[in-house]
C-alpha cells in the first residue's frame, strides 16, 4: 500500500441495469484501486463491462452497490454538481471518438476545459500553448478539428484531457478509429503523459497500447482479473 | 468562452438554420410587433386627436355620442354657469349640422344641381378657443366685413368648390340660402379623407340652419385648469350639473375600450398568441434538432465536468440569439408592416383623417423586448431538459456503439 492517499479506490462494485427482458449485470464484485502515477490497461471482449466500469471510476456513472472513493471522498454521497465538479478538476477524459466540438479551434478546445474551471486567461494561454507543444500541435492550434487527421485530433483531446492537470485521465477505445501507426504515436504520448505523474487508466483491445501498461487486467463478464502484474520497467 | 460566445459558435456552424431561425423569428416578430402596435394603437391614437382640440371634458345632453342624441337647451347660459367654476378654463358651446351646397351659380343650378355635395358644419365660439386650426387666411370673427356672416372651409371643400379667403359661399338648410364670407381654410381634428367641413360662429349657425332652435348646443367642450386636472374639473361639474352626462377623455376612451375598439384588441391578442406559438415551435425544433444531433458532444462535455447550469446557459444563450436578432430586425420590419396595414385600414370610409390603427409607443417597444425574453426561455425549455437530463454514460456508450 502506498502511503499517498488512492485516487481511486473501489470495493465490490456492481452495475445492474434492470431490463425488461430481466436484469443485466454490467459489473460483479469489482474492486480496483488506482495509485498516483498508475498506468493500468482494462482489455476484454465486447459488453463484458469495461466502459461500464471506466464510467464508474470518472464519477460519471453510480454504481447499483459497492463503494467508491475518489481522492478519498466517497463518491455516491456526492450531489451531481459536486461530482461534475471532480470531473472538471480531478479527471481527463479521452473518447474513442475523439468528442473535440467541431466549431472551436484546437487552441479553443483545450482552453474550453480550462476557462470552465475558472482559471485566469493569461494561465489558460500559457498553459494551452505549454499542452499543444506537449502533443506536437503547436503550429496546428488554429485549425479546426475538421482540418486534423484522427490521430492529430486524438492528441488535441488528450491535451484537453490534461489541460486542468487532473490525477486521472480515463480513455476508452482511444486507438479505436485510428491506424497501427497512428495508434502507436497515441501509445508514445500516454506513456509520456503517464511518465509526468498522470495515473492512466486505458481500457481498450489494441495489444500493443495495453502493452505499454505496468498494469494489465483482463475483464469477462463483468468480473476483473489480473492476469499478470507487468513490472514496470 | 462566454455561454454567448459559445452560442455564436454553435450557430455559425450550421449557418442554415441560423438563418433560418431568425428569418422565422423577424417575420413572427414583425407580426408580434405590429399585433402590439394594433392593440392599443386606435387608442392611442384617438386619445392623441382628443387631446389636440385643446379640450379634455365634454358635455352633452345623454349619454349618446355628441350629435346623435338630443342637443343641451340653455346653452349660453349653462356654458356661463360652467364658466364660474374654478376648476374649468374655458367652456365652448358647439353645433353640428350639415347642408347640401347651393353653388350660388344660377345658370347652371339644375345641371350642378344634381352634383350637390354635403358640407358638415361645426358652429363654435372660436374668440374663445377654436376646435380647428387655420391653416390659410385667418379665423372666423363675429361679423365679417358688411355684417356678412364668415365661414372657415377645410382643403377638401376649398379644392373642390375652388374657394379661398375672401371668396363667397351661399349655405342653406332652405331657401333663401346666405352668403357666407371665407375667412380662412382650416384643418378639423376629426375631419375624414375627402369629408367636406366647415366651421361657423353659433350665429352664423342660425343664418345657415334658419330653422334651427335657439339656444342650443350639441356639445359644449370643456377646457380644465392644468393645475386642477380632468378628473376634478369633471367632479366639479357633476356637482354644479348632475343632469347633464360630462366625460373626460379618458372616459370616451374607457368606453371605447369596452366597446368599438375592444375588437381590434381581441383580433390582435388572438393573432399574437398564434404568432407566438409559431415563434416558439420554430425555435425550440431548431434547438431539440441540433441537441439531437450533438447528443454525443454534450454527454462528453458533462463528462468533462462541464456543469448543468453551463449547458443550459449555452443553450438559452443560443435561444437568445435567435430570439433576440430575429427580434430586433422584426421591430423595423414590423413598423414597415405596420404603416402597410395602417394605410390599407384607413381607407374605410368616414374615419378620421388623423386617425391610425398600428401607432407606436416606447411601451410596444418594452413589451416586445419583454415578449422576447420570455420566448427565448420558452424555446429553450425542452431543448435544456433534453440536454440537462441527458444520462452522460449511457449516452457515450450508445454514440461509440452507433
Ligand atoms: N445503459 C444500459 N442499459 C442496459 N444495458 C447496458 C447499459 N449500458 C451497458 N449495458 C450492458 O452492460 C454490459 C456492459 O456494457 P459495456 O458498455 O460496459 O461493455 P464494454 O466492455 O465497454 O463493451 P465494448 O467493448 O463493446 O465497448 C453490456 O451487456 C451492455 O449491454
Ligand atoms: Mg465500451
Amino acid at each position: 500500500m502506498s502511503a499517498r492517499a488512492a485516487i481511486v479506490e473501489a470495493r465490490g462494485l456492481a452495475k445492474v441495469y434492470p431490463m425488461p427482458a430481466g436484469p443485466v449485470e454490467a459489473l460483479r464484485e469489482v474492486s480496483l484501486t488506482v495509485e498516483p502515477g498508475d498506468y493500468v490497461a482494462i482489455s476484454g471482449p465486447s459488453g463484458c463491462g469495461k466502459s461500464t466500469l471506466l464510467h464508474l471510476l470518472g464519477c460519471v456513472d453510480t454504481p447499483t452497490s459497492g463503494s467508491l472513493l475518489f481522492e478519498g471522498r466517497p463518491v455516491l454521497a456526492l450531489r451531481e454538481e459536486e461530482r461534475s465538479r471532480i470531473r472538471l478538476r480531478r479527471i481527463g477524459f479521452v473518447f474513442q471518438r475523439f468528442y473535440l466540438l467541431p466549431m472551436l479551434t484546437a487552441w479553443e478546445n483545450v482552453e474550453l476545459v480550462q476557462s470552465e474551471a475558472g482559471l485566469p486567461a493569461a494561465e489558460r494561454r500559457a498553459r494551452t500553448r505549454e499542452l499543444l507543444t506537449y502533443v506536437g500541435l503547436a503550429d496546428r492550434a488554429g485549425h479546426r478539428p475538421s482540418q486534423l487527421s484522427g490521430g492529430e485530433m486524438q492528441r488535441v483531446a488528450i491535451a484537453r484531457a490534461l489541460a486542468n492537470r487532473p490525477g486521472l485521465v480515463l480513455a476508452d477505445e482511444p486507438t479505436g478509429e485510428l491506424d497501427e501507426e497512428t495508434g502507436e504515436q497515441i501509445a508514445d504520448l500516454f506513456d509520456r503523459v503517464n511518465a509526468d505523474g498522470t495515473a492512466l487508466v486505458v481500457v481498450t483491445h489494441n495489444l500493443a497500447l495495453a502493452g505499454r501498461a505496468r498494469r494489465r487486467l483482463a475483464m469477462r463478464s463483468g468480473r476483473l482479473a489480473e492476469p499478470a502484474a507487468v513490472a514496470a520497467t | 468562452m462566454s455561454p454567448l460566445q459559445f452560442a455564436w459558435r454553435s450557430l455559425s456552424r450550421q449557418p442554415a438554420r441560423a438563418w433560418l431561425g431568425l428569418t422565422g423569428m423577424a417575420v413572427v416578430g414583425a407580426l408580434l410587433f405590429d399585433m402590439l402596435l394594433l392593440s392599443r394603437g386606435l387608442l392611442v391614437s384617438f386619445r392623441d386627436l382628443l387631446e389636440s382640440t385643446g379640450f379634455d371634458i365634454r358635455v352633452t345632453a345623454t349619454e349618446a355620442l355628441p350629435g346623435m342624441g338630443p342637443a343641451l337647451s340653455d346653452a349660453a347660459s349653462t356654458a356661463e354657469r360652467l364658466r364660474g367654476l374654478p376648476e374649468l378654463a374655458d367652456v365652448v358651446p358647439v353645433r353640428f349640422g350639415s347642408v347640401a351646397l347651393d353653388d350660388g351659380d344660377a345658370d347652371g343650378g339644375g345641371l350642378r344641381g344634381a352634383k350637390r355635395r354635403g358640407l358638415a358644419i361645426v358652429a363654435s365660439e372660436p374668440r374663445r378657443r377654436a376646435e380647428w386650426k387655420v391653416v390659410q387666411g385667418s379665423d372666423l370673427a363675429e361679423r365679417g366685413p358688411g355684417g356678412r356672416p364668415e365661414i372657415v372651409v377645410n382643403r377638401a371643400f376649398a379644392r373642390e368648390e375652388k374657394v379661398e379667403p375672401g371668396s363667397l359661399v351661399r349655405l342653406g338648410s332652405a331657401p333663401p340660402a346666405r352668403e357666407f364670407r371665407v375667412a380662412g381654410i382650416v384643418e378639423f381634428p376629426f375631419e375624414a379623407a375627402g369629408e367636406r367641413m366647415a366651421g361657423v360662429t353659433l350665429a352664423g349657425f342660425l343664418d345657415a340652419f334658419p330653422a334651427a332652435r335657439r339656444d342650443e348646443a350639441d356639445l359644449l367642450l370643456v377646457a380644465s385648469r392644468p393645475a386642477v386636472g380632468a378628473e376634478a374639473a369633471v367632479a366639479a361639474i357633476r356637482r354644479a350639473r348632475p343632469d347633464l352626462h360630462t366625460f373626460s377623455i379618458e372616459d370616451v376612451l374607457e368606453r371605447l375600450r369596452q366597446a368599438e375598439f375592444s375588437y381590434f384588441r381581441q383580433v390582435s391578442v388572438v393573432l399574437a398568441t398564434i404568432a407566438s406559438f409559431f415563434a416558439l415551435l420554430l425555435v425550440t425544433t431548431l434547438l431539440t434538432v441540433s441537441v439531437n444531433q450533438r447528443l454525443g458532444e454534450v454527454a462528453a462535455l458533462r463528462a468533462l465536468g462541464f456543469s448543468r447550469r453551463r449547458i443550459t446557459a449555452d443553450l438559452v444563450a443560443e435561444s437568445a440569439l435567435l430570439v433576440g436578432g430575429g427580434g430586433i430586425v422584426a421591430v423595423p420590419l414590423g413598423l414597415a408592416l405596420a404603416r402597410a396595414l395602417d394605410s390599407i385600414l384607413r381607407r374605410m370610409p368616414d374615419l378620421p383623417q388623423r386617425l391610425h390603427f398600428f401607432v407606436f409607443e416606447p411601451r410596444a417597444l418594452a413589451l416586445h423586448a419583454g415578449f422576447l425574453v420570455l420566448a427565448a426561455l420558452l424555446a429553450a425549455a425542452y431543448p435544456v431538459l433534453l440536454a440537462a437530463r441527458l444520462p452522460i454514460a449511457a449516452t457515450l456508450r450508445k454514440e461509440s456503439v452507433s
